[in-house]
């Protein structure tokens, strides 16, 4: 089985993460499609790990983890401040800034 | 000490940011430091003359000012022989006038900010003679021209003064179009502005360039120091309060177009056409100016066209080359000691009389002002060239060296020189008789504002410096010139003085000649002005209107205006009304469409910046597809 | 045998660290974890005082550390902590940059003259509107994490503009993101627009974050190393595709793109340096830029030169865009925060104008503009700050009308850094302007210079419109009244103003200083 079908998944998983920011409303679930636009770079990071016999994609596989993690503590902590604010977790409604 | 001659300048300049910065805060004491810096700077000067020697420039580097490709600018500063003579006269006489100021002013609620004006005059005139390229030179040529403008027109109640300070500010800058226009071509042919530069390799640059170069220097002479044709500022810039005329437009900075031909020697000296203009221009104005002088009733007009006369001496001498510069030199400087002193004088002649300055309503004053009476006086004699007094030494050389040059030019250049020796004797006399003596007219008119008037000498800090200034107008003529001790100072800057030996009259005679035409010019005024000190026409309060033409003329300044009028402002304006046309109709349209299509676009398009998070997200994605899609279509495409 | 269990025997020997040469660094992360143990330990009244001395105590030794490097650096740079940080002299010369303009900003956010408490929260936790909400607007107390904070934002810069391959770099990018995100939601007043900008830059941060990890593992696809000069190597000879590299590029770009704030990844921008409070506002504006820019010359001119024939067009477009977008939105702006961010827009178009250049002279007038760009703007929110009614900070344009006659000294100031914004001589954003544009004409881009001074005209009007404003508007009746700026604002305001005067008077000392060196490739 080659790797690139894993490369193709990855890249299909990363453009629904893209489109998923674009067309859901809910600040969590938006935070969720981000998260799995970082996870589909993991895969590719790990294919090509494989492809090029070093070990180096694999760790920077959990480094990426790694801050995912640091990014949910943030995100989830600016997320709650303002549904607490709001009691609403749709990110359309915080636009009382622009033009 | 040379390496720190840079605080000659900051003493003065840190005095005018303080008192400008400081505001009102500075109001108590802001008149005591602007005389402190400028006493400074003359202190650390005198001390600078008595330590070195000066028998070459020194150039300091304080740092790189434009560092542009081939074009280096250095701000540096030149200490020589020439720019230490400025440097002393500009730092004394200046201290001396701060010092006259505070009585002068003492009535004036923005004293603090006329010292500072006063300030910042002094440190760019000195960053004119101080620095070590034309640059520079041109910064502090903008710099007092940026002063004289404020001080002009600082009067600003009187629609008059702000007139003035405008056309000053116009007709300088005709000038100092003149002076870029020569630092350009230096530029361009010698690839340098640094004196050091453009001295070494003028020589090798065609004979054609040197004389354009000259004859643009000229021009910004010409707007600086009020020669002919840009002469008609001068006079009007007596708008501004007397100090100011006693210092920037007699003493110091309408000399810098002096200085700046003086210090341009090296190239004047390549020109010969050059310097035949430059002396005829002087010839011209130096007759212009004192025919003028002899029309006018305001004290400080005729004190003006007379400077605009004395600087034509200068300009006449300068022309002369190797004959003069050090002669226009040491005339710049008595000039310097006697009109300063003069026009004290006339302040503090206004300062009793409720500011008039018509001389037809003075008379009798000398019994008022003993102290005034008597140092003007004194700078009176100096400028008539009075026997053994500043003027009869430095004048009188300048009229032998213009009657040194061969054939015509002898003739010309040396017989208008006299002619106007002897027409300074009237017209001086007339000043000194209708104010100091005859009949106290004042008694029976009121000033303009309807005030009686009560002369009454002036305070200390007024008198003290016009007595200084009276000893430096009866000694320094015989100082400088006794023995060609200004002249030896300065060879190393504008070479040695040289005499001639075939001019068009013998040497010996000329002393007695100009002693003679002057006595003529003091007997003529005396028999006008003298005698009939009891219902003269000439002292009437009205002015009769049937006066025989050359009477005439001299009142509509000789046609100067006029001449001004008819060949520059008229196609001037002329020009500017098509050009107002053409800009109204086609680039505004232009440019008015394209801001319109900026505004409109802009309000436009700031609707795109919704609010909304998703569409911001969209936009980038937008973007990364755009970035993306076009590298591999410009890789791959 | 499995190429993993391969690897797996060799031995792996512990990195060489040259610790004299990422001292500040370690100083600045350091501070930043006391900083965490001070909000743990010490009493709440002494966290304030605490956390300044240390925060600003910090800064300098990082400052004192940096200097005692610089004077005896190795001419080349060295490559560090394995292969990782590359401390050469233009990450030197951004660190230099980043400590002095956070100094300023630190200064800002700990100044307690302008408002009781400071600009932050009292307690973030509080939601907005209620009872508790207005008490806390009243109190004096302030979140103190906003230091630490700080602090590690400060730290994941200098990181960034050293990284030497593209991981340290996302980690880098991740560290200088993530408290900048918490500390925009932290301002007392207008807490909701405080919170929407923070939410907006997360969302919005962690998405341009993705796109940059995409292309970071499409380039470790292609090359087989995320090193910056393995990626070079590659580049100039593989036998992999093409579509690997200039994906990975175009994405990689994209993440750079956003954090400086270049149009089209610009939209964030605006509506976070409104929301954000103001001192915060002004250490993003300035030291974010700083760091991202060092990135973008770092990664365009180690790693990407050999192929910059292919990505320069696509390039030009963005600064185009950028250009155009920062200069002719900003004219029709009525909120003072809200023009500014779309200047740095425009500006952020004419940096990379000098970034793309990949001379000497773009690199040094790259860095120069940075410093210069930075202090002036900095200076620009401090004085905005001080100019408030009884809602906080009036940053409506017409709040500012007629203010030289109440104000004449702040006035001037404004005037001052919007001329040096405009680009006009004497100030530091003429020099800035004039090197990274002859850098780019040397470079034969002489269209885009022409296009750039055409926006530059542009954008100097909006400048102009706020100048004319103050000086020549009647003031409003009930206008908003000038603070009184205590020691800490005033002495960044004068920071950011002597700093711009003077590298518009005597810009040579720090052009040779910006000039002293180029990237290190080692590793």
């Amino acid at each position: 089985m080659t790797p690139t079908y894993y490369l193709l998944l990855s890249a299909l998983l990363f453009s629904i993460g893209a489109v998923g920011v674009l067309v859901r409303r809910n600040a969590i679930v938006v935070f969720m499609c981000i998260e799995l636009m970082l996870n589909a770079v993991n895969l590719s990071l790990v294919t090509f790990a494989r492809i090029n016999a070093d070990l180096g994609g694999q760790v920077m596989a959990f480094f990426v983890m790694v801050v995912a993690a640091a990014e949910v503590v943030v995100g989830l902590a600016i997320i709650m401040a303002i549904f607490r604010t709001r009691r609403s977790a749709s990110i359309d409604d915080t636009n009382l800034l622009k033009y | 000490m040379i390496a720190s001659s840079w605080l000659l300048v900051a003493f003065p300049a840190l005095g005018a940011l303080v008192l400008l910065v400081g505001g009102k805060r500075t109001n108590s004491w802001g008149h005591l430091l602007g005389c402190a810096t400028v006493a400074a700077s003359f202190v650390y000067a005198l001390a600078l003359f008595a330590s070195e020697s000066l028998s070459q420039a020194v150039d300091t580097t304080l740092w790189s000012w434009i560092p542009v490709e081939a074009l280096q600018v250095d701000f540096g500063l030149r200490i020589d022989p020439l720019s230490m003579t400025f440097v002393l006269l500009i730092t004394g006489v200046g201290a001396l006038i701060h010092v006259y100021s505070i009585g002068y002013m003492s009535d004036d609620r923005d004293r603090r900010r006329f010292f500072a004006y006063l300030n910042l005059f002094v440190a760019s005139m000195l960053i004119l003679v101080l620095g070590n390229s034309f640059v520079m030179l041109y910064l502090g040529w903008e710099g007092v021209g940026l002063a004289s403008y404020l001080l002009i027109g600082w009067y600003t109640d009187r629609p008059a003064a702000a007139t003035a300070a405008k056309k000053a500010f116009l007709m300088n800058r005709v000038g100092d179009v003149g002076l870029a226009i020569a630092i350009f071509l230096m530029f361009k042919h010698i690839g340098s502005t640094s004196y050091e530069a453009v001295f070494a390799g003028i020589g090798d640059v065609s004979p054609g360039v040197v004389t354009a170069v000259a004859l643009l220097l000229l021009l910004g002479a010409c707007g600086k120091s009020g020669q002919f044709p840009l002469q008609a500022w001068l006079p009007d810039a007596m708008e501004g309060p007397t100090p100011v005329s006693a210092l920037i437009h007699a003493a110091t900075m309408v000399t810098a177009g002096v200085y700046l031909i003086a210090r341009g020697a090296p190239i004047y000296n390549l020109t010969e056409d050059g310097r035949l203009v430059v002396a005829l221009v002087g010839a011209f104005t130096l007759l212009l100016g004192s025919i003028i002088g002899c029309a006018y009733d305001d004290i400080k007009k005729v004190l003006a066209y007379s400077t605009v006369s004395q600087i034509g001496y200068m300009m006449l001498a300068v022309g002369l080359g190797p004959f003069g510069y050090a002669l226009a030199i040491a005339h710049l400087l008595t000039h310097g000691f006697f009109k300063a002193g003069l026009f004290l004088g006339a302040g503090s002649v206004m300062h009793a009389m409720n500011d008039e300055v018509d001389m037809r309503k003075f008379g009798g004053l000398a019994k008022k002002l003993p102290i005034t009476a008597v140092t003007f006086g004194l700078g009176y004699l100096a400028i008539i060239g009075f026997p053994f007094l500043s003027g009869f030494f430095t004048k009188d050389a300048i009229i032998e060296a213009a009657f040194g040059q061969e054939g015509w030019r002898g003739w010309v250049l040396g017989g208008s020189a006299l002619l106007a020796a002897g027409i300074t004797g009237f017209y001086m006399t007339r000043l000194m008789l209708l104010t100091f003596f005859g009949k106290e007219r004042w008694r029976e008119t009121t000033s303009a504002d309807g005030r009686e008037f009560h002369p009454h000498e002036s305070p200390p800090t007024m008198t003290a410096p016009m007595i200084v200034l009276s000893i430096g107008s009866v000694a320094a003529g015989g100082l400088l010139i006794g023995g060609d001790t200004l002249a030896e100072f300065l060879s190393p800057s504008v070479g040695a003085l040289q005499e001639s030996h075939h001019g068009v009259l013998p040497h010996a005679l000329i002393p007695w000649l100009t002693v003679l035409v002057s006595g003529l010019g003091v007997l003529g005024a005396w028999a006008l002005f003298g005698r009939r000190t009891e219902g003269s026409t000439y002292t009437a309060v009205e002015r009769p209107e049937r006066v025989a033409w050359p009477v005439r003329a001299a009142r509509k300044d000789l046609y100067g205006n006029a001449l001004n009028e008819a060949l520059v402002a008229t196609p001037g304006m002329w020009l500017t009304r098509s050009a107002v046309f053409l800009d109204n109709r086609g680039v505004d349209g232009a440019v008015n469409g394209l801001a319109a299509a900026f505004g409109g676009g802009s309000g436009r398009l700031r609707r795109m910046q919704t609010g909304f998070v998703r569409s911001y997200a969209l936009s980038m994605l937008g973007g990364s597809f755009l970035i993306v899609g076009a590298l591999l279509l410009v890789r791959f495409g | 045998m499995n190429p993993f269990l391969a690897q797996q025997m060799q031995t792996v020997e512990a990195p060489g660290i040259d610790w004299g040469a990422i001292l500040p660094m370690v100083i600045v992360f350091g501070a930043a974890c006391v900083g965490v143990l001070i909000e743990a330990f010490v009493p709440k009244h002494q966290r304030w005082s605490g956390q300044v001395v240390l925060t600003l105590g910090s800064i300098a030794a990082a400052g004192i550390a940096l200097g005692a490097y610089v004077s005896g650096r190795p001419e080349h740079g060295v490559v560090t902590m394995g292969t990782t940080l590359s401390i050469d002299t233009p990450a030197l010369f951004l660190w230099g940059t980043l400590l002095a303009l956070s100094v300023a900003a630190v200064l800002m956010i700990a100044d307690r003259s302008v408002e009781p408490g400071g600009s932050f929260v009292a307690q973030a936790g509080i939601a907005p509107g209620t009872v508790q909400d207005r008490a806390q607007v009243q109190s004096t107390g302030m979140q103190t994490e906003v230091f630490p904070l700080a602090l590690f934002a400060l730290g994941g810069m200098m990181a960034f503009t050293a990284a030497n391959d593209l991981l340290t770099m996302f980690i880098a990018l991740e560290v200088l993101s993530l408290p900048l995100y918490l500390m925009c939601g932290l301002a007392r007043r207008r807490r909701l627009l405080s919170q929407e900008a923070a939410v907006k830059y997360f969302l919005l941060g962690a998405f341009a974050s993705a796109f940059f990890l995409y292309g970071l593992a499409l380039l470790y696809g292609y090359a087989g190393s995320v090193k910056l000069a393995d990626i070079a190597t590659a580049a100039a000879g593989t036998d992999r595709s093409d579509t690997l590299l200039f994906a990975g590029l175009g994405l990689l770009m994209v993440g750079l793109l956003f954090k400086g704030s270049v149009g089209p990844f610009h939209t964030w921008t605006p509506d976070v340096y409104q929301g954000a409070p103001t001192p915060v506002t002004a250490f993003m504006a300035a030291c974010t830029k700083v760091a991202a820019f060092g990135g973008i010359l770092r990664v365009l001119t180690v790693a990407f030169e050999a192929t910059s024939w292919e990505w320069r067009g696509v390039m030009w477009a963005v600064a185009i865009i950028s250009m155009a977008i920062g200069a002719v939105l900003g004219l029709t702006q009525t909120d003072l925060k809200r023009m500014i961010a779309y200047s740095s827009i425009a500006h952020a178009g004419f940096l990379l104008i000098g970034t793309m250049a990949l001379t000497d002279e773009g690199l040094s007038g790259t860095l120069f503009y940075l410093l210069a760009y930075g202090f002036t703007t900095l200076a620009a929110f401090g004085v905005i700050s001080l100019v408030r009614d009884s809602t906080g900070e009036a940053t409506h344009l017409s709040a500012w009308a007629g203010l030289a006659k109440r104000s004449p000294l702040l006035a001037g100031v404004f005037t001052f850094l919007l001329l040096a914004l405009a680009g006009i001589p004497l100030t530091s954003g003429f020099v800035g302007k004039f090197v990274v544009f002859s850098a780019a004409l040397s470079d034969g881009m002489a269209p885009l210079v022409v296009i750039a001074l055409v926006f530059s005209a542009v954008a100097a009007f909006f400048y102009l419109r706020v100048v004319v404003l103050m000086y020549f508007s009647e003031p409003a009746s009930d206008g908003p009244t000038v603070s009184v700026p205590g020691a800490f604002t005033t002495a960044s305001i004068a920071l950011g103003v002597i700093v711009t005067l003077l590298l518009g008077l005597l810009p040579t000392f720090a052009l040779d200083w910006a000039g002293a060196g180029g990237f290190a490739l080692g590793g």
